[in-house]
């Protein structure tokens, strides 16, 4: 019996088949997953990456929720027109503090790895409730629902919380004053912006919706969506160190 | 029709050979493929060994192969990158020589200064008039049709080079002074000119003030600067107080604090930091924005 | 398992992995199949190695090439036809089209595109002449191959090889023609001026062809392309298909073992067993086996069979064009019936008129101006001096003719609103007028000037329109008026 009719003796026990494939198959997970887990050169060091503020954090879940990634995807691939029309490069540091990630394969919509501040927040709002009242020619769906519904605000410690156990650093003042930091984003005028932006510097802290009486879940997904992109500063950003 | 002496078995109605596999009757027939199939099989894991040379692909203990080709996604769309700016800059030579109106006139120079300005204005005018240009309390809006300091494409190129109260020697200066801090007026006579003020373009002015006091008040201290029925001196970026424009807001406290401590915006001299085709890029794209006089 | 049977695993062992390798040495043949076979090779070949050369004349801003894939100005030319990328979705009528045409052939005439225009069968059997040139037929070439090394089979080799190859440089270098303009990349592939994408694809191609057609040939049809296998599902017993006639042939044999036969009172058939079909086919399979995936229904053993037949003194028709339908009609006595008229082919014409009247409608109605527009998103709108509301936007104009034109740029929607372009001074009653040029888009600002008291609401609905004066030929797009 030559070697290659040796094959029969798998073919005839399914047990050792089973096996065997599980056995080839993670060969070739293994050797491309496991290598990112300890080589130093894909990890790039960067400035300015910090944990979602509670206020973006909640609009994070909104986003995850009405299932935006569905269409738009977070990540600019290393290709000159990508660069050329949405900004540098996404970096994998970037995502780091992504329970879950946001990169996606499919965009129906544009990528919004950089949307963050490009358009006002009058402009979200509008294009969330009806985006064609904005862009004509859209094909997204409208969200006036998120412009009506209370944010709900008692869950946001957990949310910090649960994210602190996978691994995003919390700590534990920044969960004592999650309420008061995300109250604090959403409303220019109150007193606890200067201690939000101590604990989250770069936060926009903005009345995204136009209604500081109200902290509706527009409020959240606006104030997330205008941080996308912003956080690494790519004028102190080493190209060259970074080269893969 | 099995034939035991070679161990084979041809199915009658085909005349194909069958792998001696029956179910139920049915038996499998054997059509093999030609061995050339299998040799592009073959060839395709040669293939492979053949990339993991060229590219790079297995990983090390602390780094992994890079590949004789020194193949890299980051350094070749840097390259391409930088081409396509290399690209541009030579489009942008043009931009030198040109006059602003020339440039604002023709379109070839017109559609590299917009797209131009617009990189550099995300770059340096975002954070205070803000990505839209539509400005804050405090910080201009420079898309709407009010200019302290002239709105033609030369008074906004001088702007954007030596700025406004800035460190630079020949920036532009205005003042505004604090009246009641300085204790020019009291806090009466600031209460009726703040009512003065608002009515030139029909806003309600606080209760109990006396508008002719103020008509005399206006007169004496601020038409000088401001121009006799509010319309404004450009020389002197002293704003038009009668249009429905404030650029530190229009409710009596914010009027009653201009007045009484004095208004003092800067705006940074970029003549040093931007090259002057940027510089040019931006007046004209600024003036696009559509203030431009 | 039936008795008689030996257990599987004692022959599965030692049966061989793959197929026997069976070279296919194709005879020569003569006959009407065969001279219409020639006929549409040079047909084919001709248009693709001379169409590139064709020239037809758009003017001094277009160029003047008849057909042209313009990948780096992004235009597709076909004499009078100038596509845009955006109207790729011609390209997907055209495929419809295409796949109808096939369906309907072969719901009427069997595999005559296998047969006559696949390129893989037209540079087969381009090569397979050459061969014969060269080499000798069938006879011959069996002949050769079998016998030694002499330095006239190396020489004969070596001739066929080359002239194998210059074909097929020739096909790669024909390609890369429809890319650019033909005579000038001509000239720079003679000097060696033409970019290396040039050189890589005549590489590429000349690869393929001398593969394809000088060894792969008959395994391309039976190994690689879908289409027999989707064929045999898409026919029916009505279809034309080159048919061995069984009632007429069988039981075969030699004239002399028929003439015994016949002498015996017993039934012969008209086939003599000869091979001249099997010998002659290109795909080396034997039509009196029936239809089968490797017939390609060229009809050569049709010019083959009635040669033989000629001689033989028998009527021709043996190995014919012949349906399902009508072998059974004949077992049982009954006359020919041909029915091109059913449900089947009615279907596909149907289909074919509709689509290809509605490519035939957009093409001639398609439009050679276009207009979009893109309102600001930051901000949306600004408040002015005078209380008045400012809307920007951009306005993206396409010229799809080769000469300048002139657009004069509209609004409907809100009474009395002024629009100003940047940088453009020209205009008529106050509405810009643009200059676009030839075969080219177009992007200007836009800034939109209402007065407050004419706006109905904070989101006006507006029409954009852009008309020429000379031609009046127009288009529109919608947006909205954004105010506080």
């Amino acid at each position: 019996m030559s070697i290659m009719k040796r094959h029969t003796i798998l073919e005839k026990n399914s047990l050792l088949l089973t096996v065997s494939i599980l056995v080839v198959v993670s060969i070739g997970g293994l050797v491309e997953i496991v290598p990112l887990f300890y080589l130093k050169s894909t990890i790039e060091k960067v400035e300015g990456m910090r944990p979602y503020t509670p206020l973006e954090l909640a609009g994070r879940e909104i986003y995850v929720r009405e299932g935006c990634y569905v269409c738009h995807s977070q990540m600019i691939r290393p290709m000159r027109d990508e660069i050329d029309r949405y900004g540098h490069y996404s970096l994998a540091a970037e995502s780091m503090y992504d329970r879950p990630f946001q990169w996606g394969s499919k965009r129906s919509g544009p990528d919004l790895a950089r949307v963050g501040g490009k358009y006002s927040d009058q402009w979200h709002m509008e294009h969330l409730i009806n985006p064609q009242a904005v862009v004509p020619a859209s094909i997204m769906p409208g969200y006036p629902h998120i412009a009506e519904r209370d944010l709900e605000v008692n869950v946001v410690r957990e949310t910090l919380r649960t994210h602190q156990f996978l691994g995003v650093p919390y700590s534990q003042e920044k969960i004592d004053n999650a309420l008061a930091d995300l109250r604090a984003q959403a409303n220019p005028d109150s007193e606890g912006v200067d201690a939000l932006l101590e604990r989250y510097p770069k936060a926009v802290v903005s009345d995204f919706d136009g209604d500081t009486s109200r902290l509706t879940e527009m409020d959240a997904l606006i104030a997330y969506l205008q941080m996308l992109g912003t956080l690494v500063d790519f004028s102190i950003y080493d190209n060259k160190a970074n080269l893969r | 029709m099995a034939d035991a002496s070679h161990g084979r078995d041809v199915d009658e109605l085909s005349g194909t050979e069958t792998t001696g596999h029956e179910w139920d009757g049915i038996k499998e027939l054997n059509t093999p493929l030609p061995s050339w199939w299998v040799w592009v099989f073959y060839a395709t894991v040669a293939w492979s060994v053949v990339y993991w040379i060229l590219m790079p692909s297995w990983p090390l203990i602390s780094d992994y192969t890079k590949g004789i080709r020194g193949h890299s996604q980051r350094a070749l769309v840097a390259e391409q990158v930088a081409e396509l700016q290399a690209f541009r800059a030579e489009r942008g030579a043009g931009l030198i020589d040109a006059a602003l109106e020339e440039i604002r006139d023709t379109p070839e120079l017109l559609t590299f200064a917009m797209a131009n300005g617009q990189a550099a204005f995300g770059d340096n005018c975002a954070a205070c008039h803000g990505t839209g240009a539509a400005g804050f309390v405090g910080y201009p809006n420079l898309n709407d049709d009010a200019w302290l300091w002239g709105g033609t494409l030369e008074d906004i190129h001088q702007t954007i080079l030596f700025g406004i109260r800035s460190a630079h020697d020949e920036t532009r200066f205005g003042d505004m002074p604090g009246f009641g801090r300085d204790g020019v007026l009291d806090r009466e006579q600031i209460r009726d000119v703040t009512a003065y003020v608002l009515s030139l373009s029909g806003l309600e002015g606080p209760t109990g003030a006396n508008l002719e006091e103020g008509a005399v008040i206006y007169a004496d201290n601020c038409a000088a600067c401001h121009g006799d029925n509010g319309e404004g001196v450009h020389a002197l970026g002293a704003p038009n107080l009668a249009d429905a424009i404030w650029l530190f807001g229009s409710s009596i406290e914010q009027v009653t604090e201009s007045i009484a401590n004095g208004r003092a915006g800067v705006m940074p001299a970029f003549v040093d930091r931007l090259d002057p085709i940027t510089a040019k890029s931006l007046a004209v794209y600024v003036h696009s924005l559509g203030g431009g006089q | 398992m039936p008795d008689g049977t030996v257990p599987a695993e004692a022959y599965i062992d030692d049966q061989p992995l793959y197929e026997t390798p069976k070279k296919v040495y194709p005879a020569a043949v003569h006959g009407p199949f065969r001279r219409f076979k020639w006929f549409v090779m040079a047909v084919t070949l001709g248009i693709y190695y001379f169409l590139p050369f064709v020239r037809w004349d758009r003017g001094p801003n277009a160029p003047d090439q008849a057909v042209l894939v313009d990948f780096e100005g992004r235009r597709f030319y076909f004499f009078a036809i100038e596509l845009w990328p955006q109207e790729i979705y011609y390209i997907t009528g055209l495929l419809v089209l295409a796949s109808v045409v096939l369906f309907l052939a072969n719901a009427l005439a069997g595999r005559v595109w296998c047969g006559y225009t696949c390129p893989q069968t037209v540079w087969t059997d381009l090569f397979l002449s050459v061969e014969r040139l060269i080499e000798g037929d069938r006879r011959e070439r069996i002949k050769l191959d079998n016998g030694p090394w002499t330095p006239k089979k190396v020489a004969q080799k070596a001739t066929k090889h080359f002239a194998w190859l210059m074909i097929a440089w020739w096909t790669g270098g024909a390609w890369v023609l429809y890319f650019a303009d033909a005579p000038t990349l001509v000239r720079d592939l003679a000097l060696f001026e033409a970019p290396w994408t040039a050189y890589m694809w005549i590489g590429i191609l000349t690869g393929t062809t001398y593969l394809l057609a000088g060894f792969a040939r008959e395994q391309v049809c039976i190994y690689m392309c879908p289409w027999p296998r989707i064929q045999a599902a898409l026919t029916d017993e009505h279809a034309l298909n080159v048919t061995y006639r069984v009632d007429r042939g069988e039981p075969r044999g030699s004239l002399k073992k028929s003439a015994g036969q016949a002498a015996k009172g017993l039934k012969t058939g008209d086939c003599i067993d000869c091979y001249q079909c099997v010998h002659v086919c290109p795909t080396g399979v034997d039509i009196r086996e029936g239809s089968q995936l490797g017939c390609i229904q060229c009809g050569l053993c049709i010019d083959a069979c009635n040669t033989i037949m000629d001689k033989i003194g028998k009527p021709h028709g043996l190995i014919a064009y012949d349906t399902d339908v009508n072998v059974g009609r004949r077992a049982e006595g009954k006359p020919e019936v041909f029915n091109f008229i059913r449900p089947r082919t009615l279907i596909y014409t149907g289909v074919l008129a509709l689509v290809g009247s509605i490519m035939l409608y957009v093409l001639v109605t398609r439009d050679f101006v276009d207009v979009t527009a893109q309102h600001d998103r930051n901000p949306l709108y600004v408040e002015l001096a005078n209380g008045d509301v400012r809307n920007g936007y951009r306005i993206h104009l396409m010229n799809k003719r080769a000469v300048p034109r002139r657009f004069l740029l509209t609004m409907e929607g809100i009474e009395g609103a002024e629009l100003e372009v940047v940088g453009n001074d020209l205009e008529v009653f106050g509405n810009p007028v643009i200059e676009v040029g030839p075969d080219s888009t177009r992007d200007v600002r836009l800034l939109v000037f209402a007065p407050r008291d004419q706006i109905p609401s904070k989101s006006t609905p507006i029409r954009f329109r852009i008309t020429e004066a000379e031609t009046g030929e127009s288009a529109t797009t919608r947006d909205f008026f954004k105010a506080p």
